[in-house]
């Protein structure tokens, strides 16, 4: 089988957090599983062919470089929701999370346009959520750290990723975290999110491998990936 | 009012020291906040040769204690707060222990280490007469936030002084802080032209590669390590500045010590330190900087240079069981990369314990171990024990990155999964964060000589 492509989203500017940890994850997963991972980085300015994409995968960033990315990613827009439509599996974090819905709005009233993807919209505020998350979701329990300024709201009908049972998640009051629209997740979770969410990764995984013709993931031994996220759901918020 | 605050923080110090809560650290100054929040500055007034701030994210520590070491061998009476007080209420502390009942102080200088975010606290009470700034890197994002805020903050503290400032010339966004220093030749830049020939340097996430102004992708025509190296922004906006204080040439790098040559102000020295590493040689020209501002000469600096020893935690030596135990704090993911690139990546592998807390002190996100080049280790690892509140999450990150370690939350248990993988008369490794640092010394300091953490 040829290589699975993962298109990484501006790896040199949305890259906080360890969310490069997210993409370690998939690919060595597909790896132990046999399939050999293709990573290829989307940057600002450079022709990408999201047609030979089995995955995209975009991280948060420092306020400069969702600068730098907003305008680029618009540019993209019509080609992204294209995919997602097509049902290319999605994992969006933080800032490209926000990017990817209908728009955000930032504390001092700019509008910062997204590709709505996603049926969200986002605020800035004044109040940093900042802490370990735990949500139960259609993948079980997930654990992550979220750190954010941004409230995002789901409009009505849209699914979110989860119910929060610790932390904040999407915005103080929904009690929600994330979103999820077709194959295209999104969420505030670092933690990475994945390495600790094995469910979670092997979903988008599942979902890559169905497109390919495969339709059965051969089971891992996920020991230390339960024990770890055992560990961080046990720490306070 | 000096006299009363004196009276009573001094009182609830020997208290707090007397219950065994900590070294009382910090509470004087934490009460002298409440009854006379400009304590520090009516103290600091007496200090005649004024007062040195070190800030940055990586090193704060060591250059302290090299430039300490240097201002003492010139004859300098020299006061410094203790790491792991580098708040404002720490420094306070600090003056408030020193000082009699009157206010008055046996020092000539006074030389503190400064938290990032707090230097625009510290700086306006203590008026510095020199500020150095190290380097900034990503750490923990949960207490500074972004990088660029961290910076600002910064640049601040510089603005609401009159110092002379030292700052890195080879870190892009270190270098941009000279803009927050009005007023011409108030600015020293310290760097490196030496062009490296390490192996096993790797390609890790930049943490500031775009140009402090204008954002464009900065072009690097050599990288030291991180985003530290020789820099220009492609649009003109802004290039590395030339440092009056320059590495020259290295003759001597191993894991004990390094000998090395610096410009100053176009003079040639030569210098020899008993610490390994880059980043370390980065410390020593931040403290060659502020010891030449200070009116140092180079061999009163060389002579200092050459009798100090690390700070604690940082490349520590201890004798545990007959065994070499290296202790080397890894706070963030410039700081663990130095680490491996300096000890461990491409050599005949030692024993390695990795304690990884999350608590406050830490950073309570350990989401940055993701960023940390851990793959590198892999093609020759030796046994590694994870170990601290978040052991775990230190064992996942080493399964996706090639390697199978042990895993003991307890650090006294790992310790003994350590001394076990190491044969007597061989080297071991301890790689802590902060707090798992201050556990695993105590744990120590009950088998081994191991100097006293509240000194």
């Amino acid at each position: 089988m040829k290589s699975i492509v993962i298109a990484h989203l501006y790896p040199r500017e949305m890259n906080i957090y360890g969310d490069m940890g997210n993409v370690i994850t998939l690919v060595k997963r597909l790896e132990w599983r046999g399939f050999q991972a293709d990573v290829r980085a989307v940057e600002p300015g450079r022709p990408f062919d999201f047609g030979s994409a089995d995955l995209v995968f975009g991280g948060g960033g420092q306020d400069s470089g969702q600068l730098v990315v907003g305008d680029d990613l618009l540019k993209r827009a019509s080609e992204l929701q294209a995919a997602a439509k097509d049902g290319v599996p999605m994992l969006v974090i933080c800032g490209l999370y926000q990017l990817f819905g209908r728009g955000f709005t930032t504390l001092e009233g700019q509008e910062i346009p997204g590709i709505g993807i996603i049926r969200a919209r986002t605020v800035g505020s004044g109040v940093r959520m900042i802490g370990n998350v735990t949500v139960e979701s259609a993948f079980g329990k997930l654990v992550g750290f979220e750190n954010h300024s941004g409230q995002t709201v789901l409009e009505p009908g849209q699914d979110a990723l989860g119910q929060v049972t610790k932390g904040y998640g999407n915005n103080p009051e929904s009690g929600l975290e994330g979103a999820v629209s077709g194959n295209v997740i999104g969420t505030y979770m670092h933690g990475p999110v994945l390495p600790k969410n094995p469910r979670l990764a092997d979903h988008l995984l599942g979902a890559v491998l169905k497109r390919r013709g495969v339709h059965e993931l051969v089971s891992l031994d996920d020991g230390m990936e339960v024990k770890a996220a055992k560990v961080a759901a046990g720490r306070p918020q | 009012m000096v006299t009363l605050t004196l009276f009573v923080t001094k009182l609830a110090a020997g208290l707090s020291r007397s219950l065994g809560r900590g070294g009382g650290q910090a509470l004087p100054g934490l009460i002298a906040d409440k009854l006379d929040p400009h304590l520090a500055q009516t103290l600091s007034r007496g200090l005649p040769k004024g007062v040195i701030l070190v800030t940055g994210t990586n090193g704060k520590t060591t250059t302290t204690k090299l430039l300490a070491e240097m201002l003492a061998a010139a004859g300098e009476r020299v006061l410094t707060n203790s790491t792991g007080s580098n708040l404002k209420r720490g420094i306070t502390s600090a003056l408030i222990r020193a000082a009699d009942w009157r206010g008055r102080l046996d020092y000539t200088v006074g030389l503190f280490e400064v938290d990032e975010a707090s230097l625009r606290q510290v700086a306006p009470e203590v008026s510095p007469k020199h500020i150095a700034v190290l380097n900034l890197f990503r750490d923990q994002l949960d207490r500074y936030g972004e990088l660029d805020t961290t910076a600002a903050m910064i640049g601040e503290g510089i603005a609401a002084t009159k110092a002379r400032i030292y700052l890195n010339a080879d870190d892009p966004l270190v270098a941009s802080l000279a803009r927050y220093a009005d007023g011409d030749g108030r600015v020293t830049f310290f760097g490196s032209a030496v062009q490296l020939k390490r192996a096993g340097t790797h390609e890790t996430v930049s943490d500031s590669d775009r140009c402090p102004l204008c954002h464009t992708r900065l072009k690097f025509s050599q990288v030291m390590y991180g985003h530290i190296g020789h820099y220009e922004c492609p649009r003109g906006d802004f290039v590395r500045p030339m440092p009056e204080v320059e590495l020259r040439d290295i003759s001597v790098s191993n894991l004990e010590r390094s000998e090395f040559r610096v410009e100053i102000r176009g003079k040639r020295c030569d210098f020899n330190i008993g610490l390994p590493g880059l980043y370390n040689l980065y410390n020593a020209m931040a403290a060659m900087a502020v010891g030449d501002g200070f009116g140092l000469g180079p061999e009163v600096m060389a002579g200092a240079m050459r009798s100090t020893q690390a700070a604690f935690g940082r490349v520590e030596r201890v004798e545990v069981e007959g065994r070499h135990v290296v202790l080397l704090l890894v706070k963030n993911p410039a700081g663990f990369t130095q680490v491996l690139e300096t000890f461990l990546i491409g050599r005949k592998q030692a024993a390695v314990m990795m304690a990884i807390n999350d608590n406050d002190a830490d950073g309570r996100d350990v989401s940055w171990l993701w960023d940390v080049p851990l793959e590198a280790l892999a093609p020759n690892a030796a046994d590694v024990v994870c170990s601290g509140t978040r052991a775990t999450d230190m064992a996942l990150r080493l399964k996706y990155a090639g390697i199978n370690p042990a895993v003991e939350e307890d650090f006294g248990k790992a310790l003994g999964v350590l001394m076990e993988q190491t044969r007597v008369g061989e080297t071991a490794y301890i790689l802590p964060t902060y707090t798992a640092m201050l556990e695993i010394r105590k744990l120590l300091s009950k088998t081994t000589q191991i100097q006293e953490v509240w000194k």
